[in-house]
């Protein structure tokens, strides 16, 4: 069977991109097949339009239909636990831990892609878990995208949240130059993101190689301190359990207020307090984390009140006229 | 909507003990006097005859078929005379299990999921868990291992969840209505479990994610408890009990409120009920 000829839909791999559960009611499908008989293999079966994957950018019309998604873009270095942290939340809801207290999960196209991620941190018979391996590059110029929809308990609209996970290469490429090629995929999440994480590793700012750790996320911060307007940006310090020089934390977090005075600061570890009861572990600091990244809103705008001298609506309007 | 037109559609993962509800049930509602009774005859009832035949026996019934695809309609009518016609599709639990992996929804299935005014989703608490993880189970000198190429299976959680948003995407593709199904979730085998709360606290302790799903994706769900047995049957040993008093005298329903009630027909009362 022929794929579709449009650029955004992967029929027959997932569903029609425009919503036709029956492909022979699609004009676009339609018309890319003429004569072909095919047909059968796929009459009587909807598909799905979504992977379950991480979302590219291809995918990115199906979860964005209710209203734009809150993107919220991890920004640090390589193995900093960016990709860690997103599968730690995800392992918290799973849990019931994660305390974003009043808003619930309301489901999440990227089921698989989060699955993909946390899968190594837990328990398999025979596997110990271990932290998700590596994000690659490898040349890509989009993050994968891991969405999350949270509805308000007292059922307001459900809003929809894209987290990025991408490969720290492209921030420090991006850190250098923000026109490289290999930093495209950072552009795009500086361009795009509602609010940023950046994240510092403690484990490397207090490890052999400090001086390149500390050199990468200072270059990182000037450059979001540059991109970001006036966007919200988080200081996340994470595996927080490790201790390291107080000169360096203070150049650090020097560096990312130097650029961005009105950051707040999280300090977050899957190592939770050694004594409690190991079904309730949250970690230390992810649930707060969090709970500020779906806080995150996109700024409104304020209309003036209507000037007026009655209370009744039906009035409000159109009583300045002479 | 005319009151005939209720239907509920059952969906269940293989090994939930759909078979043993449908059978327990139907044997309630032709011979005990309930919330519900049978109103004629059902249209057709092989599927439900060995089922029937073991457990007249005491013993468990055996597995469905994969490939057994039929729907049952039952006729049912409640005290005040409200009637609903009670289409069962019986199938092997398989098939739902392939509809999430393939992340395809066959045409009869398409069919069920527009034509029912409620969905009753049945969990098996014992073989549906969160499982370990790094929080849970905290490994010594976790420092720097990071896993490659490690095949994920996905969790129990997940599973439920992705299955809950593909019949909610059917459901608003084809469906003519804005309104989604009333939902109920039934925790099967209540017995085994051995938890003592309330069936939603049972839920959100057990499956928090799937939990939280149902709850912000529906206003009201009903979330009850069902024990179609009350105790374990072994297939091919007899409980000399079941043969002698009759299948019907065993089984009970946990309601929202945590009472038990031997009245297996409560839930599907109840979910015809909350539509008024």
């Amino acid at each position: 069977m022929e794929k579709c000829a449009q650029a955004t839909c992967f029929v027959p791999d997932t569903g029609c991109d425009l919503g036709h559960t029956d492909l022979s009611k699609c004009p676009i499908w339609h018309g890319a097949k003429v004569t072909d008989t095919a047909d059968e293999e796929l009459s009587g079966e909807m598909l799905m339009p979504w992977s379950g994957s991480a979302l590219g950018f291809a995918d990115l019309g199906f979860v964005s239909g209710r209203g734009k998604p809150i993107v919220i873009g991890v920004v640090g270095p390589q193995n900093a636990g960016k990709t860690t942290l997103l599968a730690a939340w995800y392992l918290l809801l799973g849990r019931g831990l994660a305390g974003t207290k009043g808003q619930l999960f309301a489901g999440s196209y990227t089921l698989s892609g989060w699955e993909a991620v946390a899968g190594s941190m837990r328990w398999a018979p025979g596997q110990p878990p271990g932290f998700p391996a590596h994000t690659t590059s490898r040349g890509g110029r989009a993050p994968g995208l891991l969405h999350l929809t949270f509805r308000d308990e007292n059922g307001d609209r459900p809003v929809d949240y894209l987290f990025t996970d991408a490969p720290g290469e492209w921030f420090q490429r991006w850190a250098i130059n923000r026109d490289s090629d290999e930093g495209a995929g950072a552009r795009w999440v500086s361009d795009n993101a509602d609010a940023f994480m950046i994240v510092a590793d403690r484990d490397a700012l207090a490890g052999e190689l400090m001086g390149t750790a500390r050199g990468s996320l200072q270059r990182i911060a000037k450059r979001l301190g540059a991109e970001r307007g006036g966007r919200p940006v988080a200081l996340v310090w994470t595996k927080s359990d490790v201790d390291i020089p107080p000169e360096m934390e203070e150049a650090v977090r020097g560096a990312v207020t130097d650029a961005m005075s009105d950051t707040v600061e999280h300090s977050v570890s899957v190592v939770g307090a050694p004594d409690g009861d190991p079904l309730l572990n949250k970690g230390a600091g992810l649930v707060e984390l969090l709970q500020w990244a779906i806080g995150v809103r996109r700024p409104g705008v304020r209309l003036p009140p209507p000037a007026s001298t009655s209370d009744d609506p039906l009035f409000i309007y159109g009583n300045n006229k002479p | 909507m005319s009151q005939t037109s209720n239907s509920i559609l059952l969906v269940g993962e293989s090994g939930v003990g759909k078979t043993h509800y449908w059978a327990q049930l139907l044997r309630r509602l032709m011979r005990i006097p309930g919330a519900l009774r049978m109103n004629g005859a059902a249209t057709n009832l092989e599927a439900f005859e060995a089922a029937l035949e073991s457990l007249d026996e005491g013993r468990a019934a055996g597995h469905t078929a994969r490939s057994v695809n039929v729907d049952s309609v039952w006729p049912v009518v409640d005290a005040n005379g409200r009637e609903a016609d009670l289409v069962w599709p019986e199938y092997g639990g398989e098939q739902i299990k392939s509809v999430i992996e393939n992340r395809r929804l066959p045409d009869t299935w398409q069919k069920r999921v527009d034509e029912a005014d409620a969905w009753l989703l049945l969990i098996r608490p014992q073989q549906t868990s969160v499982g370990d993880d790094m929080f849970s189970k905290p490994l010594a000198g976790l420092k720097g291992v990071s896993v490659e190429n490690r095949e994920v299976h996905p969790s129990d959680q997940a599973r439920l969840v992705e299955l809950l948003q593909m019949l909610i995407f059917s459901h608003r593709s084809t469906s003519r209505l804005h309104r989604l199904p009333r939902l109920g979730v039934l925790l099967t085998c209540w017995d085994e479990a051995g938890i003592a709360q309330t069936p939603s606290e049972a839920l959100e302790a057990r499956l928090p994610l799937v939990s939280a799903f149902v709850r912000s994706n529906w206003r009201q769900p009903l979330i009850m408890g069902l024990s179609a047995l009350e105790r374990p049957l072994s297939p091919t040993t007899r409980d000399m009990e079941y043969a002698s008093k009759g299948p019907e005298h065993f089984g009970y329903v946990v309601e929202a409120n945590g009472t038990k009630s031997g009245d297996l027909a409560l839930p599907i009362y109840h979910l015809l009920d909350a539509g008024d």
